[in-house]
């Protein structure tokens, strides 16, 4: 029966993504209630919806919880929300470990919650459009796919920076374009990686990641987090034996400007707000929570997604690739 | 000589194409042959496959010399060769070359193994003649300014660097699919392109390399990998990834391309080197219609070739580079193998080198 009453969203945390959820939750007709250590009030101000005192408080007062906090709180965070009996959407990545990834996903499944991961590459239309150009075969069989995904390094707080909390570029960054490889081309078997971190005055990170999928197509990503002024750039080149598909953000546009002054460098790639991501993928995530749809994005595919960048930061630091078998979930 | 004149025009020069089994020799044929003071004869015994044009009938369409066997041609005391053999055959013409006093210029990869490799270098060394490597992209203009770039500190402390050389599979000559005459698939013909380039950027040592491939692309004709993704960790931390694929579509309007990113803590850059072209569509086919432009850069290879052999003077790269970048190769393809990471144990500058798989 669909639920026709305005949902009560509850969005923990007052950062970037807050910024980039919140108008569109109040756009999607959602009474939000939002509770952050700092920033609540300023997030509110200029968008809209009501402070929480406390996150007890927000968890008796809605139906669905949006974290969007630093990644190392995802694991705590998400599990008072599911003990609390609420349905979750969560911020990618899932969690901060592979280990916590997948608890949270056994725990959502035990309470019958949803536990969606916002996976927002999955909404953006270049990426629907390769996915849709596979699925109707014009690729053929999958052979080779690369990703790769560059911008000014983090510097907004400083938990980006540490990768104990952060996960560092593969697990913060670059799982958009695992979950995208692991979407299109299927499971992954093996992971290679390599990862260069430049801290300092000029803080800056790179990673190299091979994947070996199940179906025997083979993907690379390549991540990079630069200097300040560094565009946010995303691309792809995709062949199978039926043909070629690419896409370079850089190079597709439909509003060019060269204006004096210095240009932005933001934390998302330029985005058309007639088919914002961001709005795209919470509309999603919430109807499926309320009307029970299947969502494009799964609590399985978050964890999937956190395992292979976890993976791949092993084998950046091992020297050597790692093996996932499918069967084992992860540890 | 005509007596009066102050100083008589200089001798032409001697050039010999060793072999028209690589499509690169009819265009350097192509180049030489239009210049002054520059005689070409080419040698390309067969037997050959009966769809390819080649030996004399392929010497006589091109308007250059021939010769009948290599030793012919090597009778005929060429100043320099270029060795445009199928991958595997190199050392041998090599030799040869170097035995008769001639410099070289070796089509890439410089072998398809470390003791052939390693033999190209030896003979070149004790015969005292030059020996080049046929890596025409280093010679572009846009490689230049990335170098510039580099070199001024623009780009910063470099963190990563991503290639891709992908092109259609090779259909002209069937030996580029026999993987003992073209020493495997695309690792072989595309890997060391890119790894030049950083190796001439940067003069960074590789240390690790890891690929992993696939057949799946032109799968009825693949008798070794079609595609291939490389990461080279080299001794500055710097990583590099390298899309080696032939997964350009043979139906393609143009033939592929090279491109290079380089990041840095204080910028990047981007290097598309055959990207440059009018784009329009065909009324009749609706197909794209592309038609590139740009400087030919197996010209400036030869005319640097060509300085080294009047000036007698080392050009780069040279072999030790052809060395280098091999060993990366064979790094990938033992990686691929054996699906482990390969450390290049000892170092590749301080040739000979070996694996030591951890």
């Amino acid at each position: 029966m669909p639920d026709c009453t305005a949902p009560r969203v509850g969005l923990v945390g007052a950062g970037t993504i807050s910024h980039l959820h919140l108008p569109h939750l109040l756009r999607l007709g959602a009474d939000v209630l939002v509770y952050a250590q700092a920033g609540a009030g300023e997030l509110t101000a200029a968008y809209g919806g009501t402070v929480a005192g406390s996150l007890d408080e927000l968890l008796s007062q809605v139906d669905i919880v949006d974290v969007a906090t630093p990644t190392y709180t995802h694991y705590d965070v998400v599990r008072r929300a599911l003990a609390a009996g609420q349905d979750v959407i969560c911020e990618k990545p899932l969690a901060r470990t592979s280990a916590e990834a997948a608890e949270l996903t056994e725990l959502a499944a035990r309470a019958g919650r949803a536990l969606y991961p916002a996976h927002v590459v999955r909404y953006f239309p270049e990426y629907v459009t390769l996915r849709a150009a596979i699925r109707a075969g014009r690729l053929g069989d999958l052979a080779v796919l690369r990703f790769y995904r560059s911008g000014a390094f983090p510097a907004r707080t400083a938990w980006y920076a540490d990768p104990e909390l952060s996960g560092g570029i593969i697990v913060d960054q670059m799982i958009h374009d695992l979950d995208q490889a692991r979407w299109l081309a299927g499971e992954v078997v093996r992971v290679s990686a390599t990862w260069t971190r430049r801290p300092g005055p000029h803080p800056a990170e790179a990673a190299h990641v091979l994947l070996t999928h199940a179906s025997g197509a083979i993907s690379q990503a390549s991540g990079i987090w630069g200097p300040p002024h560094l565009e946010f750039i995303t691309g792809y080149a995709v062949a199978g034996t039926g043909g070629v598909l690419a896409h370079d953000s850089a190079a597709e546009r439909r509003y060019v400007r060269d204006l004096a002054g210095p240009g932005p460098s933001g934390p998302v790639p330029g985005i058309d707000p007639a088919e914002d991501p961001y709005f795209l993928v919470l509309q999603d995530l919430i109807s499926a929570i309320r009307h029970g749809n299947e969502p494009r994005t799964t609590a399985a595919d978050g964890a999937q997604a956190v395992r292979i960048a976890a993976a791949a930061v092993t084998s950046a630091q091992s020297g050597q690739p790692v093996d996932l078998a499918l069967e084992v979930p992860a540890p | 000589m005509t007596a009066g004149h102050a100083s008589a025009p200089p001798a032409p020069l001697r050039i010999g194409i060793m072999s028209f089994a690589h499509t690169h020799a009819a265009g350097y044929a192509r180049l030489l042959r239009d210049q002054p003071g520059i005689e070409v004869r080419g040698s390309d015994p067969g037997p050959h496959p009966a769809a390819e044009l080649r030996g004399r009938a392929l010497a006589a369409q091109l308007g250059v010399g021939y010769c009948d066997s290599h030793a012919e041609l090597m009778d005929w005391s060429p100043d320099a060769v270029l060795v445009t053999s199928e991958n595997a055959r190199h050392r041998p013409l090599a030799e040869l070359a170097a035995r008769g006093g001639a410099h070289i210029l070796c089509e890439k990869p410089l072998a398809t193994t470390r003791a052939d490799g390693q033999a190209i270098v030896d003979a070149a060394a004790a015969a005292g003649v030059m020996l080049m490597m046929a890596y025409p992209v280093r010679f572009a203009s846009a490689f230049t300014r990335l170098q510039a770039d580099y070199a001024a500190g623009r780009l910063g402390e470099l963190i990563a660097i991503r290639g891709a050389n992908n092109g259609m599979l090779p259909a002209e000559r069937a030996w580029f699919a026999d993987p003992e005459l073209a020493g495997g698939g695309a690792l072989v013909d595309h890997v060391v392109h890119i790894a030049d380039l950083i190796d001439a950027l940067t003069g960074a040592e590789a240390v690790s390399v890891t690929a992993i491939t696939s057949r799946r692309l032109h799968a009825g004709r693949a008798a070794a990998e079609t595609a291939g993704l490389v990461l080279v960790s080299y001794d500055t931390g710097v990583s590099a990834a390298i899309d080696c694929s032939w997964s350009r579509p043979a139906t393609a309007p143009t033939w592929g391309g090279l491109t290079l990113s380089v990041a840095g803590t204080l910028g990047t850059a981007d290097a598309d080197f055959f990207g440059p072209r009018s784009r329009g569509l065909d009324a009749a086919t609706g197909r794209p219609l592309e038609l590139p432009y740009g400087p030919d850069l197996d010209a400036a290879l030869l005319a640097t070739f060509l300085t080294a052999v009047r000036a007698g003077e080392q050009p780069q790269p040279d072999g030790a580079a052809g060395l280098r970048t091999l060993e990366i190769m064979l790094g990938a393809q033992l990686s691929a193998r054996t699906a482990q990471t390969v450390t290049l144990a000892t170092s590749v500058r301080g040739y000979p080198g070996g694996y030591d798989r951890i």
